[in-house]
């Protein structure tokens, strides 16, 4: 058996081989190893100093099931309508939230991206766009909530001040990942800075970007839930005062199960709706008018597609760098 | 109409791209510049319109000076110079009729750009041109529903809609199949005759080249290596361009007529 | 204006085509665009009331967080209950994000149909990870405190849904655009399942899920500033104690140290992720 794996030779020219070619050493892979033993030591120290009693822990698994079986065995369903209703408010919350997120970020996208501006521009762009990335929903709610009041309007605005960041910065990755060609067909033929982002840029973008809208929707509706640390509104406040203050659970598992069944539902057909912009119409409008010529756009997977450094929007994921 | 002289492109990087090219094109001529690629084809014709500015030297478009840091005058020089892509470069997520608007971009106040609120005239203007290059029926598709050819037209419709009198073409058939090319060079060449528009066009091809150009200008590593006729661009003017003799890869059709 | 004038006719006639409606998607897609906001936004049993002009209106109040902001309180950075706060918050979101990872890696995998063994599994995990990603991160604190009581470990159970939710959707959409050369010959060598993801699968998605861990780290420190709200610990519970108070000299302080934190983390990290991707 051995034999076969050196080809036939006789050992004395197999070692006279191997004496030729030393065989490498397994190499050390000291970066794999620095993770490892860093994550270790890491969560080893983090375990042991963290403020968790062990009893706590202990009771977590019989805890657990013990509410669940509180909140399902059965729900209250008599309190669907008002959880309904509070979901929606949650919806509202968190597509106007996205709405005003899209209208700022809008125009500093453009500004962030270098293809379009330059270095001084871009990179104060980018600085503001961080700043409200790296401000949590719940700092923007409280800062604003003295003024503006404890409503699902307030709760919108901090939704939407904190979604300038992420699609301001997924915007920029989109327009720097456009095709230059047109914009410099529109520079050739005398157009302005202007008019060149609204003919040349804008049409190549849109799709993407409307794109990036709906799926940050499908996230503030998550992040809308933070309105019940303040008692707010929507879903949230309700699970929260169930949950946390009046101990319902019957009807907290009616609430929890319709938050989860509307999220689930918005996201599905936002997801659609997504893909169906990327991809842009199927069918191509008019076909066949010059014989001998294939237009492009009617092949299986026809259309504009670009696997931007954002990846694809429409599949909805991003990476997020 | 064109007027280059001593002009000299020297690129960030180092790479001189023309070297003391001078040059003189009259109005309505038909001039196709040839060489190998890298020699400089497409920076002579970037440098009409200012998209690649000149080093040293000096060009004109009429007795206008291309001086492509004066970014108003360049702006409105552009307007009266179309320009054709190898790549067509059109938007293809908006319509034919959207692409062809771009060429009055400059003849309308921004704000009517903007909003897309462009002029009964001008919308006119781009349904000639479209009328021109015979795709008018196409106005409200899709650019990507357009085949390569098509695409090519509607590029050149772009470039009628300026009102231009110069077109600068670069390539414009390196990306399309033979027969779709001749179709574009025939195009090209009526426009010229019937408008009296000067043409400067860069082809890859020498066939093509003779077929259709009036004048032969050739360019080696940025020089000017020859400027004249098309029928007396024979066999030794071509290895002067081109350092070698002829191949079958010179020309379009392989069993072409060189 | 010059016309142009129309070259001979050598192509089949075309005649001008009048402007076609917009198509239905764009059409009724904006249209539901502007709706839904109308619906939402609007001042009715349904909508969130949403109005400019009561915003602009409230802008001219007192406002006591401006208040706040100009004497602001550093010295309370300094102050035990705060550094605690924020040592918490560290500790939550380090062992929340490596536990997460680790389970969210396998549920990655099966997540795509690349890595799942079968459909069944695929599509049972696949629905298992929407679930879990549906729940708001406070929902899960606030059903563990109740549980449990206070501390710590709600919120690091949060943060723990929270990292898997997020690990495994990113991951498993990588999983899903690995270069599949590497699966075909290891399945073509006779490779078991496992052996074809832990050879060809794994090696290619290694980086991404790392780098996405990573960033978890961040989603996770940001993310628990609102735990504490809901007593699970954590530098929130300091915000939600000054916001209770009104005593926004501090809270602002406070806010502004936290904001420092994460950006010299999310640079770190950014850098890091550059490196390993
Ligand atoms: N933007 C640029 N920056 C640096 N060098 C360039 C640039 N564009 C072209 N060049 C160089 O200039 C030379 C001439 O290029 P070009 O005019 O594009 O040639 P052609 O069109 O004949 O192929 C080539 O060597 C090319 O590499
Ligand atoms: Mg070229």
């Amino acid at each position: 058996m051995a034999r076969t794996s050196t080809g036939g030779m006789t050992d004395a020219q197999a070692q006279q081989r191997s004496e030729d070619i030393v065989r490498p050493e397994k190499p050390f892979n000291r970066f794999r190893w620095t993770v490892t033993i860093t994550l270790l030591v890491l969560f080893f120290v983090t375990s042991a100093t963290v403020d968790i009693e062990l009893s706590q822990l202990a009771a977590l698994p019989e805890r657990t099931l013990f509410y669940l079986g509180l909140m399902y065995t059965p729900p209250d369903v008599t309190e669907a309508p008002s959880a309904i209703t509070a979901m929606i408010e949650s919806l509202g919350m968190a597509w106007i939230g996205t709405m005003i997120g899209a209208v700022v970020s809008f125009p500093l996208a453009f500004l962030a991206a270098t293809n379009l501006f330059g270095k001084p521009v871009v990179f104060a762009a980018r600085q503001i766009l961080n700043f409200f990335r790296s401000v949590p929903e719940i700092v923007f709610l409280i800062l604003l909530l003295p003024v503006t009041g404890l409503s699902p309007v307030t709760v919108a605005l901090a939704l939407g001040i904190s979604s300038i960041g992420t699609l301001g910065k997924l915007g920029a990755e989109v327009i720097e990942g456009i095709e230059g060609g047109p914009v410099e067909a529109a520079a050739a033929a005398g157009g302005g800075r202007l008019q060149r982002i609204r003919w040349a840029v804008i049409p190549q973008v849109i799709p993407e970007i409307v794109a990036l809208w709906l799926y940050r929707f499908e996230i503030n509706i998550r992040n809308s839930a933070v309105a019940g640390a303040v008692g707010a509104g929507g879903i949230g406040t309700l699970l929260v005062r169930q949950i946390g203050q009046v101990r319902e659970w019957a009807a907290a598992g009616t609430s929890l199960a319709i938050m989860v069944i509307i999220t689930l539902l918005v996201d599905t057909i936002s997801g659609r709706v997504r893909r169906r912009i990327i991809r842009g119409p199927t069918r191509a409008v008019d076909l066949g008018a010059n014989a001998g010529e294939q237009p492009e756009g009617t092949g299986p997977g026809a259309g504009p597609k670009r696997e931007g450094p954002t990846g694809s929007v429409g599949g909805g994921s991003f990476v997020p760098v | 109409m064109i007027t280059f002289e001593n002009a000299s492109v020297t690129y960030p990087g180092g790479v001189q791209a023309l070297r003391d090219v001078s040059l003189e094109l009259g109005d309505g001529e038909f001039v196709v510049i040839v060489g190998l690629s890298g020699a400089g084809k497409s920076t002579l014709i970037r440098a009409v319109n200012g998209l690649v500015p000149l080093t040293s030297g000096t060009c004109r478009v009429g007795d206008q000076v291309v001086d492509a840091h004066d970014k108003k005058a360049i702006r409105a020089l552009r307007a009266e110079v179309g320009m054709i892509f190898q790549t067509h470069n059109l938007v293809k997520r908006t319509t034919v009729l959207n692409n062809v608007l771009m060429g009055r971009l400059h003849r309308t106040a921004t704000w009517r750009t903007l909003l897309g609120a462009y002029t009964k005239g001008d919308v006119e203007l781009a349904m000639q041109a479209l009328e021109r290059v015979e795709i008018v029926e196409k106005a409200y598709v899709r650019a990507s529903n357009l085949s390569g050819g098509q695409q090519q037209r509607v590029g050149i419709a772009r470039a009628l809609a300026q009102e231009p009198k110069v077109v600068l073409a670069d390539e414009p058939t390196a990306s399309l199949d033979p027969p779709t090319s001749h179709l574009v060079m025939r195009d090209l060449k009526s426009i010229c005759r019937d408008l009296n528009i000067t043409m400067l066009v860069n082809l890859p091809f020498l066939d093509l080249a003779r077929a259709y150009g009036d004048r032969i200008v050739g360019l080696r590593a940025g020089e000017l290596v020859y400027d004249g006729p098309a029928e007396e661009a024979d066999e030794n003017v071509f290895r002067d361009i081109y350092g070698r003799s002829l191949t079958a890869d010179d020309v379009l059709e392989k069993e072409g007529s060189l | 204006m010059s016309a142009v004038p129309a070259a001979p006719s050598s192509r089949p006639g075309s005649a001008r085509p009048d402007k076609p409606p917009p198509p239905p998607f764009v059409l009724w897609g904006s249209l539901g665009l502007v709706g839904l906001t109308l619906v939402l936004g609007w001042d009715w049993e349904y909508g969130i009331g949403f109005s400019l002009r009561d915003i602009y209106d409230n802008l001219g109040r007192y406002n006591p967080v401006l208040e706040g902001v100009r004497n602001l309180d550093w010295s309370t950075l300094a102050s035990p209950t705060v550094l605690a706060g924020f040592a918490e918050t560290f500790q939550m979101a380090a062992i929340a994000t490596i536990l997460g990872g680790i389970v969210a890696l396998p549920l990655a995998l099966l997540n795509s149909v690349t890595g799942a063994p079968n459909t069944f599994v695929y599509v049972a995990v696949k629905n298992f990870n929407s679930f879990i990603r549906a729940i708001p991160d406070l929902i899960y604190a606030v059903f563990f405190v109740a549980a449990i009581g206070r501390g710590a470990l709600p919120g690091v159970l949060a943060l723990f849904f929270l990292s898997i939710a997020v690990i495994a959707k990113l991951t498993s959409d990588i999983v899903d655009g690995i270069d599949q050369g590497p699966v075909e010959s290891a399945r073509a060598s006779g490779a078991s399942h496992t052996q074809m993801v832990k050879t060809a699968v794994l090696p290619q998605i290694l980086p991404g899920y790392t780098s996405f861990a990573l960033y978890t780290f961040e989603i996770n420190l940001r993310g628990s500033a609102v735990l504490g709200f809901v007593g699970a610990g954590g530098i929130g519970e300091v915000f939600n104690n000054y916001y209770q108070r009104g005593w926004y000299d501090r809270l602002v302080a406070v806010v502004i140290g936290f904001f420092v934190v994460v950006f010299i983390v999310d640079r770190i990290s950014i850098a890091v992720r550059k490196r390993l991707l």
